[in-house]
């Protein structure tokens, strides 16, 4: 018999969800709420006495100083009552804890059908409250219909005495697991199969998926073992593996490019092979600190002698558009999973984040499912909880609000890590699988939760998107996995280890069982969530918080061992093998068995039509636009920009200090208000080496050429990591591509050849960026269809793509903190410089998208001389003659300056005459211009000497002061001064409009 | 000198066990990271330690509130050794959620010599949000707190969505006149906070930051003195260093407020026992 308890706070107490709830309401849809008092219910399904309940009751689920609860519905005055709880099969994490914490009280352990459920009852008073207005809190503020179910009762619809009722939401499949074969009679009824299965398979695969099954020596060998048509299983996992996602099919392609101007024609064959691998093997070639790139989880440098550090970046664009906390959450702590299972194992050290989202006040026609604004709080809480409970600091983020992401969110998350460079005497990079060795499954148990995540991530979003593969992160057990496998790691157990994240066990087994070349699995032993999976669905599950691993067999013991004292569930579900094959059973019956080179064998190369107009030829021009006369309302107008304003509000929600280990914080300046350039951590806590890391995004730029998109942001993000102290000898990078859909197609996608032109000038510029500035990839991912089809006001579909964005996460060596900077003045008398050249570069800047153009002067990247700069500025950081660093990037020097100036909470006395310029002929452009390349440096008199000396012959010029006065004063180029702001007004212009969130 | 062993917590998602063993290493201590499991299994013995450290983390993941189920589980299976620990005159330092932790294993405020009962709680913040953010602290020179002693007013970083103290008026009243409260929220010149948001962070009643049991061996706060050991840690450091190259001095390593805390426990034992 189930019984439902509800523990809210006591009356006297402020109910601070609650309050949260009406501050939306009100905010969001003028819904005037008088008061909220949310109550929490646990549903216990299980067989629980009396003397049980009440002990449970008491000694866990009620603090006695603070709440009160009952058995029975707890008599709360409500005009309206809103429950929401979850849906059957969605991740309950509270739920699980309960369980935890129950079989712990009484030494008891719960049967599968047992649980305990959560969910929430609100009680809202207000007056003249409508059921439409409690249906739009609990559609469009408190669940989404995707995970969660409600219900609302008005105040004669409540019985006092049972309350919600008592909702169980379990599975229940009732449903024998079957493994079915599928016909392969002709090209077109496989293709059929595929579609109807949901199998996302390529139509140009098809011939080659059939011949293999068709062939006689497969046909003889799967008959030994009872199989003849291929199963479900085996599809499965050559769709999964096959898939854009998994298999990066764009960037292996080939690219037929066409330059409409010139008439020149090119062929890229495999822009990831020829922009990404070919340049960083022969970067890392004369580079000994980086150690393993290209082949594992994530990229892994060298930090000491005894350390090394690993790191990658992801995106987790398409759940989070439809669930953004769900998929913001599984997004972070899956991308925890990359460096955890790189080589031996790494321990996280910081995370960062990146969000490009619809614009946050968004009011248009288009109705995207979740709009920007809820979409936005969703995801950030989704990292929130995702990083905080993992114990990880979020060391950095940035947020992108564009129009072209109303179609499709992205959600970058990177993960950073560390590792010894020695496990059990061996390096710690190398690891592999061998013929005896046990196949171990560690972490959460499989469910119906995540089937098909990754083939719905590549495919573009619509009313069609299967919703099940939504899921719930759960850091928790993750936390719980991660220090036991370090352990284990150290205990020298770990002989090969990897993630379970798109394609789960398809994906990690049959990746891990191609270096022993086969595996024998039993999908019988896998643990499950519920009954009733189909084997393909054990197979492919994408269940979070999950790796693999391979264990020898005498070290099995110790191994189970280590796991039951971290309380860490592990399983051997088989046998790594040197068959050949991919040997799958469910108990004795063989449910897949196909050659361990199959997914190597020759499946046809995806191909695509590229044109490149260049955009003076796209009819981009320079705007005519005479020089503004209102230059202090000009510059508090750009500092209020969505793009550019204060964000502190998402920053101080993370915990950026966790591990101790902090030496540059995102937020800096005196009042610790100010985004910093780039994070230091001091990793290794008897160490004064640090690694700092930093992340650009500039999707802007694509709408006049995404070679200079790239370009820019990746000279950012270098930028980023030397204003901080990194040493540019040993910077690495990370690519994560957005691409909108390249394909063409006449009538779905007309512009698909200018997309496919825009993803081989961004590779293009990502080589030859890399090589000028000696820069290895240690970590990418692409992404594409980030593109949508939003309902518009007459019941149309528009379809909406996202600039091309690409998100370049950079992270370098710092060899001693001391010597790290920050951006904000530090004294009076300070002497300003400002390094590298101001060109007249304002295409697609900020300034220009404040007045409504776009322009054609997109900013150029001159690496050659700006790495001569940037070595300049290393020596003056670790020689101490600079006192602070700041690089100049979107919104250029107009808006930079003053945020130097806001962070010191320090005056500016400058001169725009000074400033080393090439044909920025104008105040507007000096300040607004967005070029490459440059920063803001202040000096102490006492080192003006040696640093003039350090950048003799570089564009580098002394351009004025800082001030004891907080006032910003900058002379135009005729003389007279144009700006002259307080501080303060910059603040408050700056603050305004995220200031009030918390 | 005397070995001074103290015990760090881990497992169960608890996150701050390598800097908190960091901090006693600088102290002067000889730390070991123990599982709660290793505890509850006899692998370690709490009586072979004289400093118990609760630190931080997500214990649980906070569900149910925060440090609920970690009290729960450590009642069930550890109470007679923790009560025995405390009673043989051990110091116990509870950070964050381990201060979460205690106050719901009773084991603070501690009147009466009753080391079980809960009257003190920390709840959610009144902003209804995580906060990662520095404070200012004035610590109270008449608590017998032992690891605040000699502290002036100082600045550490505070961590939490679930921090704000809260008790009935009786139970404020008496952990004031016992001079329980050891550490207030502050404004930056070290006067009251007087619930001001962000400098008192969660709208703790009467600015409370941290507070000990009538012996002052018993410490619990919410900042995070562990995550201030290093001069790098501090927001503020690189403007301390340029101005102090003005004055021609150099940053130098002196003991911060937070590793301070740590010593003063290794002192007590060191000097007491």
């Amino acid at each position: 018999m189930p019984s439902c308890l509800e523990i809210s706070l006591k009356p006297q107490l402020i109910d601070a969800h609650g309050a949260g709830v009406a501050q939306k309401a009100k905010s969001y849809f003028g819904i005037a709420l008088d008061g909220v008092r949310s109550v929490n219910i646990l549903t216990l399904d299980a067989d629980l006495s009396d003397g049980q309940l009440e002990r449970l009751r008491t000694e866990i689920f009620t603090n006695p100083v603070i709440q009160v609860s009952s058995y029975a519905p707890l008599e709360i005055d409500f005009d309206w009552v809103i429950w929401v709880g979850y849906r059957p099969g969605v991740r309950d994490n509270p739920g699980a804890t309960a369980v935890e914490a129950i079989e712990d009280l009484f030494g008891l352990k719960f049967t599968k059908d047992q649980a305990v459920y959560t969910s929430m009852r609100y009680c809202c008073k207000g007056k003249g409250l409508t059921r439409r207005d409690m249906e739009t809190i609990a559609k469009e503020i408190l669940a989404n219909d995707i995970i969660q179910q409600w219900k609302v009762f008005s105040k004669e619809e409540w019985d006092p005495k049972t309350g919600v009722g008592v909702i169980i939401p379990k599975v229940k499949l009732d449903h024998e697991p079957s493994v079915s074969t599928v016909s392969i009679s002709s090209d077109e009824e496989l293709m059929r199969i595929s579609d109807e299965r949901n199998l996302a398979l390529n139509p140009n695969d098809i011939p080659t998926i059939r011949s293999y099954f068709l062939r006689e020596d497969v046909l003889e060998a799967r008959k030994e073992v009872g199989l003849s048509e291929p199963t479900d299983v085996e599809l499965e996992y050559i769709s999964q593996a096959r898939s854009d996602h998994c298999n990066h099919n764009t960037f292996g392609g080939k690219f037929f490019y066409t330059d409409l101007a010139t008439g020149e024609k090119m062929v890229m064959d495999n822009l990831f092979k020829s922009c990404i691998s070919d340049p960083t093997k022969a970067i890392a070639a004369q580079k000994p600190w980086v150690i393993s790139v290209l082949w594992d989880n994530a990229g892994v440098g060298k930090f000491d002698d005894d350390h090394y550090y690993s790191i990658t970046g992801e995106t987790h664009n398409s759940p989070s558009n439809m669930e953004a906390y769900g998929g913001a959450i599984t997004g972070i702590v899956g991308v925890y999973r990359d460096p955890m299972g790189t080589g031996k194992g790494s321990k996280l050290i910081a995370g960062t984040y990146g969000f490009c989202v619809g614009p946050r006040d968004y009011n248009g026609d288009l109705k995207p499912r979740l709009t920007p604004r809820r979409l936005l709080d969703g995801i950030i809480e989704g990292v929130k909880d995702g990083g905080n409970k993992s114990g990880i600091p979020t060391a950095f983020g940035q947020v992108c609000f564009d129009p072209g992401y109303l179609g499709k969110c992205l959600v970058f998350v990177t993960a950073l890590g560390l590792m010894p460079a020695k496990v059990d005497g061996g390096p710690s990079e190398e690891k592999t699988t061998s013929p005896g060795e046990l196949v171990v499954m560690c972490g959460g148990r499989v469910g119906k939760d995540g089937i098909h995540g990754v083939t719905a991530s590549s495919e573009v979003f619509s009313e069609h998107t299967p919703a099940g593969h939504v899921q719930i992160g759960d850091p928790y057990t993750q936390k719980k996995m991660h220090d036991f496998l370090l352990e284990a790691r150290d205990q020298g157990l770990i002989a090969f280890i990897t993630d379970n994240g798109g394609g789960g066990l398809s994906s990690s087994v049959g990746e891990s069982a191609r270096f022993s070349d086969g595996c024998k699995v039993d999908l019988a032993k896998v643990p499950l969530k519920y009954d009733g999976l189909d084997q393909w669905e054990i197979w492919v599950s994408e269940s979070q918080e999950r790796m693999t691993l391979s264990i020898k067999p005498e070290h099995e013991e110790q191994f189970f061992a280590l796991a039951k004292k971290h309380a860490v569930e592990c399983t051997v579900i088989g046998t790594y093998t040197d068959s050949g094959k991919l040997h799958i059973t469910y108990k004795d019956e063989t449910c897949a068995y196909v050659d361990m080179d199959l997914l190597t064998a020759a499946f046809p190369q995806w191909e695509f039509e590229a044109e490149w107009v260049p955009p003076e030829l796209r009819g981009l021009k320079e705007p005519v636009l005479s020089a503004p006369a209102d230059h202090n309302g000009l510059l508090l107008d750009m500092l209020n920009r969505p793009n550019i304003c204060s964000k502190e509000w998402i920053t101080r929600q993370y915990d950026h200090e966790v591990q101790g280990t902090s030496a540059i914080k995102p937020l800096v300046g005196k009042e610790r208000d100010t985004p910093s350039d780039g994070a230091v951590y001091r990793p290794v806590l008897t160490s004064e080496s640090g690694i700092a890391i930093s992340q650009a995004v500039l999707p802007t730029y694509s709408a006049i050429d995404a070679y200079h998109m790239t370009a820019c942001v990746m000279d950012e993000a270098v930028r980023r990591v030397l204003a901080v102290g990194a040493d540019p000898e040993q910077i690495g990078g990370v690519d994560n591509f957005c691409w909108p859909t390249i394909i063409f197609d006449e009538k779905q996608n007309p512009d698909g050849k200018h997309k496919a032109a825009q993803l081989v000038r961004s590779c293009l510029a990502l080589r030859d960026l890399c090589n000028a500035y000696d820069l290895p990839l240690l970590s990418g991912k692409d992404s594409m269809y980030v593109d949508g089809h939003l309902p518009g006001r007459y019941g149309e579909r528009h379809k909406v793509s996202a600039l091309e964005t690409l998100q370049f996460t950079t992270t370098g060596l710092v060899h001693d903190v001391a010597h790290c900077k920050t951006m904000d003045l530090k004294a009076p008398g300070d002497l300003v410089y400002i390094a590298g050249l101001t060109k007249n570069e304002l295409g697609a800047s900020e300034y220009y998208e404040h007045l409504g153009h776009l322009g054609l002067n997109v900013p150029k990247v001159d690496a050659k001389a700006n790495m001569a700069l940037y070595k300049a500025l290393y020596k003056a950081m670790t020689e101490d003659c600079v006192a602070s660093v700041r690089g100049v990037y979107r919104g250029g020097l107009g808006v930079h300056l003053a945020l130097c100036s806001m962070a010191g909470c320090l005056g500016l006395d400058l001169d725009l005459a000074k400033i080393p310029a090439e044909g920025a002929g104008r105040d507007d452009a000096l300040l607004y211009s967005e070029s490459a390349g440059r920063f803001i440096l202040t000096v102490a008199p006492s080192d003006k000497e040696r640093f003039e000396e350090i950048f003799a012959g570089l564009p580098t010029a002394c351009v004025g002061q800082v001030t004891e006065a907080p006032v910003l004063s900058i002379k135009g180029l005729d003389g007279a001064e144009i700006i002259r702001t307080e501080v303060q007004d910059m603040k408050d212009a700056w603050k305004k409009r995220f200031g009030g969130l918390i | 000198m005397k070995k001074v062993r103290v015990l760090v917590l881990t497992g169960y998602g608890l996150n701050c066990d390598h800097e908190t063993a960091n901090a006693f290493s600088l102290a002067g201590a000889e730390p070991v990271r123990v599982h709660i499991n290793s505890l509850i299994a006899g692998e370690e013995r709490l009586e072979d330690f004289q400093i118990l450290a609760f630190g931080g983390g997500f214990s649980w993941g906070d569900d149910h509130g925060a440090g609920v189920i970690q009290a729960t589980r450590m009642k069930n299976n550890l109470g007679g050794q923790l009560l025995e620990f405390v009673e043989k005159g051990g110091l116990v330092i509870a950070i964050c959620n381990g201060f979460q932790a205690v106050v719901n294993l009773g084991l603070l405020p501690g009147f009466d010599n009753d080391y079980t009962s809960r009257s003190v709680a920390l709840t959610y913040n009144d902003s209804g949000n995580f906060r990662d953010d520095w404070v200012y602290l004035a610590p109270n020179e008449k608590s017998p707190c032992v690891f605040t002693k000699g502290l002036e007013s100082f600045d550490l970083p505070v961590r939490h969505g679930e921090g704000k103290l809260y008790a009935e008026d009786a139970v404020i009243k008496r952990l004031q006149d016992n001079n329980q409260v050891a550490l207030r929220y502050a404004l930056a010149d070290g006067s009251p906070a007087n619930g001001k948001f962000p400098e008192n962070p969660n709208g703790a009643v009467d600015d409370i930051a941290g507070i000990c049991d009538p012996t002052g061996r018993i410490f619990g706060l919410m900042p995070h003195p562990e995550a201030t050991v290093h001069y790098s840690n501090h927001p503020q450091w690189t403007r301390i260093k340029e101005e102090k190259k003005r004055k021609g001095e150099a940053l130098g390593d002196a003991v911060s407020p937070g590793l301070q805390i740590f010593i003063n426990g290794v002192n007590y034992v060191r000097e007491n026992q």
